[in-house]
């Protein structure tokens, strides 16, 4: 209270930076003194019991720990309360959590999802997701993450695959990985899967994000069919989504090779997007637009019954990947006769 | 063989060698300890005896072979590396490199049962493609930029090859991440001791710590008893740079990588054929390692990578309170 006021006062006579200063220092008094609180009580608890059995002679040892606590108290200043804990993939669930109102509301009312096909979720994980990618940042695999993971569906947050190029960025590496986003590799589904954790897969990859928007909805070719492998050799069900929405949330009407070569020097973007507002509006124009979204899952394909031998088989494989690819692409055009208008 | 009866150690006068010779010492008295070290070491444990041995000098592999068949000794444990890497890039090939290959040596042609050595994560090398948790298995890139790492990893594939060619001596590797601790400082720790600490601006990656406790026991072990095999040494769990540094009230200054390299002495000298990046990119990309492997082999640790962060930041604390 006297030292919140006492910083506020000093704050207004020497201007911005001296508020916060003063305010950094308050923060490090208030550590100090969460730190401390409860020791004056314990060296009056501890007199008590030393003059109780003055008598006897082991006083030496109940200070000796009087002072080990406060050898910890005085080690550990600052470094209390705090616990920003993450788990092995980087993922922090407190900060999804203090998110979550943020995500509901780009699900509710700006994008205005339209989840169906939910009751094809299966009530226990691990399985594995697989999706249409588009636009410049993730948000379909933010979106597709939440809607798994809110109310009626309510299962445990799926994590999802990005590809190398964006984490290539500066910034987004450290910012996707706290809110679940994975590089996309063999070696990170199969540790994902098996710590039980459901994956959402693009595998389209960078390719698929950057689409131009003349071809908007036609699913690119799948990759060298990993999804594929993974299900077969890790034994989970795959599970198909078509995302309609996310296309017109970044537009891309268009690059320019040499804008593309700036790009990739010195940005490390994989094309340099020209959107409506990008760069028309600087990093503004990365605020992708209020499309309007439907999210279809589709039914579950289970490929327990072939020999994980078979994953080794490149052309049963390449069939396989085709056969999802195409039912991708029919979750898609679904999607988009089911949606009545582009944004509204 | 189970107990090793005699057991030999390069670098005698490395912070681990001394704590592993002092707990040997006094765990197991029936043991007979062997010290080989270029220079007499200042406190020398009452029950070991010492040879002088440079390892530096060309053939001195066949030396080595002779004190190990004269001593009968049947375990050796190779901890002569350098705690620092020096400016100095071809001394510190010398006695890393080379002086390993001459200890490898001299346990072929001594028909050893067991050599224990050192290594660490940093072999796997920092990069974007690496995947979240990095196994034994991976190929070690190392990084060009750190003459220190790429020795590592020359060692690590000479004790490939020797391996291969003296099937009978079980070989342990130790990869250990960065090690923290109350007492323990290398040149990786000294970059974390500062209140500012300066980080690249714009990545933040996840990094693990091992307590040096745990380091110890789990080297202890492997002297003690067979673990053949390559093991990441690593403590459970992990945190972005900020966290560790958030958790320890430290200040992150994050800077352009054009100025976190102009900043002098930080984070660590360089030899004129490194680069900046040689340790800015373990800053950057992700190089955690999985412990698994350890713990089904060795069982859990006792202290977590935060646990031991935190061990380090509040013994300098006190230090500085003293």
């Amino acid at each position: 209270m006297t030292s919140d006021e006492s910083t506020r006062e000093a704050g207004t006579s020497d201007g911005e930076a001296g508020h916060l200063t003063s305010r950094f220092a308050a923060s490090k008094m208030e550590r100090l003194r969460t730190a401390l609180t409860g020791l004056g009580d314990e060296i009056r608890s501890q007199q008590r019991r030393a003059l109780d059995s003055q008598q006897e002679p082991s006083t030496g040892t109940e200070w000796g720990s009087l002072f080990d606590e406060l050898r910890r108290r005085v080690g550990t200043l600052g470094m209390a309360e705090r616990d920003p804990t993450v788990d092995d993939f980087g993922m922090e669930a407190g900060f999804v959590e203090r998110l979550n109102p943020l995500l509901d509301f780009l699900y509710e009312r700006y994008w205005r999802v339209d989840l169906s096909g939910e009751h094809h979720l299966p009530a226990k994980g691990p399985v594995l997701f697989v999706a249409n990618r588009s636009g410049l940042l993730p948000w379909d695999g933010m979106m597709l993450s939440h809607a798994i993971a809110r109310p009626p569906a309510h299962l445990e947050r799926p994590r999802f695959l990005v590809e190398d190029d964006l984490l290539r960025l500066p910034f987004a590496q450290a910012q996707l990985a706290r809110v679940g986003a994975v590089r996309a590799c063999r070696e990170n589904l199969d540790q994902l899967i098996s710590r039980g954790h459901s994956v959402i897969a693009f595998p389209e990859g960078a390719r698929g994000a950057a689409r131009s928007f003349r071809d908007r909805y036609q699913v690119g070719r799948f990759g060298r069919g990993g999804a594929i492998r993974a299900a077969i050799e890790d034994r989970i069900p795959l599970i198909p989504v078509g995302i309609v929405g996310a296309e017109e949330a970044y537009p891309r009407l268009g690059d320019t090779a040499a804008l593309g070569r700036l790009a990739s020097l010195d940005l490390g973007l994989p094309v340099l997007p020209i959107t409506p507002t990008f760069p028309l509006l600087g990093p503004l124009g990365l605020l992708p637009l209020p499309s309007k979204w439907v999210i279809t899952i589709g039914k579950p394909i289970s490929l327990l019954d072939l020999d994980p031998s078979s994953a080794n088989d490149d052309v049963a494989v390449s069939h396989l990947t085709e056969a999802l690819r195409e039912k991708v692409q029919r979750l898609v055009e679904q999607g988009l006769d089911a949606r009545t208008s582009t944004w509204l | 063989m189970e107990q090793p009866r005699c057991i030999a150690f390069t670098g005698i006068d490395t912070y681990f060698g001394q704590r592993l010779i002092a707990r040997l010492a006094s765990r197991s008295p029936s043991m007979r300890l062997v010290g080989l070290d270029s220079h007499d070491p200042p406190h020398l444990a009452p029950e070991m005896c010492f040879h002088r041995v440079d390892l530096t000098r060309p053939g001195v592999g066949a030396d080595i072979a002779e004190i190990l068949v004269k001593e009968q000794v049947d375990t050796i444990v190779h901890l002569a590396f350098k705690n620092a890497p020096s400016a100095d890039r071809d001394a510190d090939h010398e006695i890393e490199v080379a002086g390993s290959l001459e200890v490898l040596h001299a346990c072929a042609e001594a028909k050893l049962g067991r050599l224990i050595l050192p290594s660490t994560t940093m072999c796997y090398g920092p990069r974007l493609e690496n995947a979240q948790q990095l196994l034994e298995t991976t190929p070690l890139l190392g990084h060009e930029g750190a003459h220190w790492v790429v020795n590592r990893v020359q060692v690590e594939n000479a004790v490939e090859r020797f391996r291969v060619s003296s099937p009978d001596c079980a070989v342990t590797v130790l990869r250990h991440c960065w090690i923290m601790g109350p007492r323990f400082s290398d040149p990786f720790v000294r970059y974390f001791e500062p209140e500012w600490v300066p980080t690249l601006l714009g990545y933040d990656p996840l990094l693990q710590f091992v307590h040096e406790d745990d380091y110890l026991a789990v080297l202890e072990a492997a002297v003690l008893e067979s673990h053949p095999g390559v093991f990441n040494v690593v403590g459970e769990g992990v945190l972005p740079l900020s966290g560790y540094l958030r958790l320890a009230d430290k200040t992150n200054i994050a800077l352009p990588r054009v100025l976190l390299s102009r900043i002098p002495g930080t984070p660590i000298p360089l030899a004129s054929s490194d680069t900046a990046e040689g340790f800015h990119d373990y800053l950057k990309y992700i190089w955690v390692a999985s412990g698994e492997r350890l713990r089904s082999e060795f069982g859990p640790l006792t202290y977590t990578s935060q646990e031991a962060w935190s061990a380090m930041v509040s013994a300098r604390r006190l230090q500085h309170f003293r």
